[in-house]
């Protein structure tokens, strides 16, 4: 499967290795001719990290004490820090009730059973989460599409509930793919040693499957408060006041970058002290299968009695996810007085393409660097160099854009405002994302097979690319996936660092729906979701190819 | 299972597309010796490269009108979009290295922003002379569109002679309670509710927006829902911008709308603009391309494409719309800049719980 795989923002601890093996360790040479190919990667990976950091601290400073004083130590912080928590902690909350269920049947439910989940457990990602509000908002209330359609009158969704809502839909995937992953990967061995010591099913889930998920779990819920952190789209549209809402409203209501520049510091002090409890909940675990010979898949169980529940819930998340954004677009294409262009779409689809592939590409191969030293060379370094890469997540895109239009016309101004200049962007910022998969797919890697292009006469970089190189290929082609589809949706990184006459996918529809222009913006929202939906196909598509 | 899904969605958007084309701006001869009349002799002469328009307005405004300047001009122009807040932070982290030329914002208050940044040149009178009123005192940007704000209503379940002649009454017309609609969040409310503070008082503003509370006000998150609220009977009336009602009417809704008194701060006009950067390199072009937007065919075009108010004199106001001069003698008068004073109106909103 090429979509990610357990994982964890830290690796778990790999289990020591016996004496004997330790010293057969895969080592590349310290400085050998191939260190500038890790070397420069990870530099470039650090500069994304310390140039946002770097340039928020300028803006920070230019308050005086006293306005600084004022600004950071007031009530509306620990309210917005509040507010932030609980958004994450209610949109994980929420994610996991939607992704648990759907990832366990797509794991163990038939061959037919298993496609169709995964298919609704994966679409939802496509939906860009602003899509996805408008759509809860579009389609409630009254005249909102459910009640034109059906009569049915439901409360217009906003402030924390409808934030929930909608993050929870359109991050509920990566839970899902992080949990069925594990879920495939499990050793059914394990499961039938609790049944055959009189467990039955459901303890033995409870203790003993749930136990080794939790490297997936914290994984998935990593990236989805991230997410949450740095959301700006969803709790604009619906109006609930957080950290990066805060920020927006600083930049915008009040064209003010030092308060606000204070609001992001904050958030990323949240952040790394995220960062930092993830780490220690994963501390001393060991999941790694430790029996000989190769895994073996679990049996397909059956619903039995639980296949209407099961069928009726993968039935509400799918409409909920996916066919309630994609009938509101579709509406407001309907009943549009004016109409998108064909050439302006194409146009903004070529651009954003043009960006997004590259970008994805670019952000895996940094992904492998990363990895590459995370698992290879384990050390207090490189696991600090893996967690700093999560940090451009989190911070929020108008800024992160704002401290490369400040560094770039500072440092290298040929660059500015270029499609590379944008690529890099995009890579840097969704890195996080690309992470994980290539890390999965290097620890299933065994190093052997490169020791032994080595004893045959490689170099260090051949033996790598000819040995080790294609097994990460479905790592490498789910963290590029990941990456292209972020890209796709991505707003304020495009707004002030595409080239001139640049027009993406994601810029036309927001351009149109902030003038309430719906049967404008609905082409170009269904032109995403008709792109990453072809995408995640090919990716399935692949997987099944291999069943 | 997959093709079909995919090829679904393509045929989705597929179908989403195609229709008309946007509607070309007219060009009339008057209109390119207006543009090229504008005295340019003591300027510099400009830089190589197109001219980079820095918009927060959107691409379906903005193109045909850059494609006619290009064609009157033969000048080469390169368009950012983007919103306006992102484009005055950006401005202000390039400094003096900005490739932007001119400035051309949905709002008075990012304009507002670049002046007190320093971000703009005073423009000639030659070009200020050109819009009727809202002319900033610092001439550092020129309104191009102005829009109104407007109290939308069912005509089929109001007399808009019943309504009240000032916005101050309205949370108190018995005949009303429960049926006012209102959006606290949205820019342009925030904006009125900034004139009315500043023609009134915070405490005047804060109390009209307890007793709007009181009523039992309906909050929406944006004015669309809101008038499909109107429509649906969940309100009566709506405090909302004219354009909004306009496009609705356009569409065949039974709704209308009606000005308070003359000057009431419910009547506020809000001005789009454009400005040249100080910055600029073109400051010809850039100049050039401000007064083209003030060009009667440009601003025929602007109110025909978004139902916004015309500036110059002359100009038509968009179909089933009063004329510039009726609606300008309708709003408040007051300094547009000063609308950029948010800060105090966004801490009433969020002391009343409603941000």
């Amino acid at each position: 499967m090429s979509l990610p795989a357990p994982d964890s923002g830290l690796a778990p601890a790999p289990p020591a290795p016996p004496p004997e093996r330790a010293a057969a360790r895969w080592r590349a040479p310290r400085w050998g001719p191939g260190a500038w190919l890790l070397a420069l990667p990870l530099a470039f990976v650090v500069l994304g990290v310390v140039v946002p950091l770097g340039y928020l601290l300028v803006r920070a400073l230019d308050a005086d004490l006293a306005q600084t004083t004022e600004l950071v130590f007031r009530w509306r912080n620990a309210r917005l820090a509040l507010h932030t928590a609980a958004l994450a902690a209610g949109v994980l909350t929420a994610a996991t009730i939607i992704a648990t269920p759907l990832a366990w049947i797509a794991a163990r439910g038939s061959r037919q059973t298993r496609r169709i989940v995964t298919l609704v457990g994966v679409l939802p990602l496509a939906v860009p989460g602003y899509v996805m509000a408008t759509a809860l908002l579009g389609a409630t209330g009254i005249g909102g599409l459910l009640s034109t359609l059906v009569g049915a009158e439901v409360p217009r969704p906003s402030g924390y509930g409808g934030a929930l809502l909608a993050l929870g839909l359109t991050t509920a995937p990566y839970l899902f793919l992080n949990l069925r992953a594990a879920l495939l990967g499990l050793d059914p061995a394990l499961e039938e040693a609790a049944r055959s010591l009189g467990m039955d099913r459901q303890r033995t889930a409870l203790r003993v499957v749930l136990p080794q998920l939790r490297p997936a779990y914290l994984a998935g819920s990593l990236l989805i408060v991230l997410h949450v952190l740095g959301d700006f789209g969803v709790v604009s549209l619906m109006r609930y006041e957080t950290f990066s809402y805060a920020i927006y409203l600083q930049y915008a209501a009040a064209f003010d970058r030092v308060y606000a520049a204070w609001l992001a510091l904050m958030l990323l002090g949240m952040t790394g002290a995220l960062l930092w409890v993830e780490a220690r909940l994963l501390r001393g675990r060991a999941f790694a299968r430790t029996g000989s010979g190769s895994s073996r898949r679990a049996e397909p169980m059956r619903l039995g009695a639980w296949a209407p529940l099961a069928w009726g819930w993968t039935a509400l998340v799918a409409l909920a996810g996916i066919v309630l954004p994609v009938a509101t677009l579709v509406h407001w294409t309907l009943r549009a007085t004016d109409r998108t262009g064909w050439a302006a779409l194409a146009e903004a689809l070529a651009d954003s393409v043009g960006a997004a592939a590259p970008a994805a590409i670019l952000a895996a191969s940094l992904a492998l660097a990363v990895a590459f030293v995370g698992v290879r060379r384990p050390s207090g370094r490189s696991r600090a160099m893996e967690r700093v890469a999560y940090l451009g997540y989190a911070t929020p895109p108008l800024a992160f854009a704002l401290a490369l239009v400040f560094f770039s016309l500072r440092a290298v101004p040929a660059l500015y405002q270029t499609l590379a200049l944008l690529v890099g962007a995009y890579a840097l910022h969704f890195l996080a994302e690309a992470i994980g998969p290539v890390r999965t797919a290097l620890y299933q890697a065994p190093p052997r097979l490169e020791e032994a292009a080595r004893a045959l006469g490689r170099g260090p970089i051949r033996a790598f690319a000819e040995t080790t190189l294609p097994l990460l290929r479905r790592g490498l082609g789910a963290s590029a996936a990941l990456v292209f589809l972020s890209s796709l949706k991505e707003l304020p990184l495009t707004y002030l660092l595409s080239p001139l006459g640049f027009d993406s996918l994601a810029v036309g529809m927001w351009g149109a729906a902030s003038e309430a222009l719906f049967g404008i913006a609905a082409p170009y929202g269904l032109a995403i979701i008709g792109v990453s939906l072809a995408l995640v196909a090919l990716l399935l598509r692949s997987e099944a190819d291999r069943d | 299972m997959l093709r079909p899904l995919s090829l679904f969605a393509l045929a989705l958007v597929f179908a989403a597309c195609g229709g008309e084309p946007e509607p070309a701006a007219v060009e009339t001869p008057a209109d390119t010796a207006r543009v090229s009349a504008i005295p340019t002799a003591e300027l510099p002469p400009d830089a190589e490269g197109p001219l980079v328009v820095y918009t927060g307005r959107k691409e379906s405004l903005v193109g045909p009108l850059v494609e006619q300047f290009r064609e009157q001009t033969g000048r080469d122009v390169e368009v950012r979009y983007a919103d306006d807040a992102a484009l005055i932070a950006q401005l202000q982290e390039e400094g003096d290295r900005s490739p932007a030329d001119v400035l051309w914002s949905n709002t008075a208050g990012a304009l507002g922003a670049a002046t007190q940044a320093n971000l703009l040149t005073v423009l000639p009178d030659s070009i200020r002379v050109l819009p009727g009123s809202f002319v900033p005192a610092g001439g550092q940007w020129v309104p191009v569109t102005v829009r109104f704000r407007v109290l939308a209503y069912a005509p089929d379940r109001v007399d808009a002679d019943q309504l009240p002649s000032s916005v101050v009454d309205l949370p108190q017309t018995a005949a009303l309670e429960g049926r006012i609609g209102w959006t606290p969040t949205y820019s342009s409310f925030q904006d009125f509710l900034t004139a009315y503070r500043l023609l009134g008082s915070d405490d005047a503003a804060a109390e009209w927006v307890t007793e709007m509370q009181e009523s039992g006000a309906k909050a929406y998150p944006s004015n669309t829902p809101m008038l499909e609220a109107l429509l649906a009977g969940e309100i009566d009336v709506a405090l909302t911008n004219h354009y909004y009602v306009l496009r609705k009417k356009a569409e065949g809704a039974n709704l209308d709308y009606t000005f308070f008194s003359p000057g009431d701060a419910g009547n506020l006009a809000l001005v789009t603009g454009a400005g040249v950067l100080d910055t600029s390199q073109r400051q010809r072009a850039a100049r050039r391309f401000v007064a083209f937007l003030l060009s009667p065919a440009a601003q025929a075009f602007a109110a025909e494409t978004t139902k916004e108010v015309p500036v110059t004199a002359g100009a038509p106001s968009p179909e089933g719309f009063v004329p510039f001069e009726t609606a300008t003698n309708y709003s408040p008068k007051l300094e547009v800049e000063r609308l950029r004073e948010l800060d105090e109106t966004l801490r009433l909103l969020r002391d009343q719980g409603l941000l």
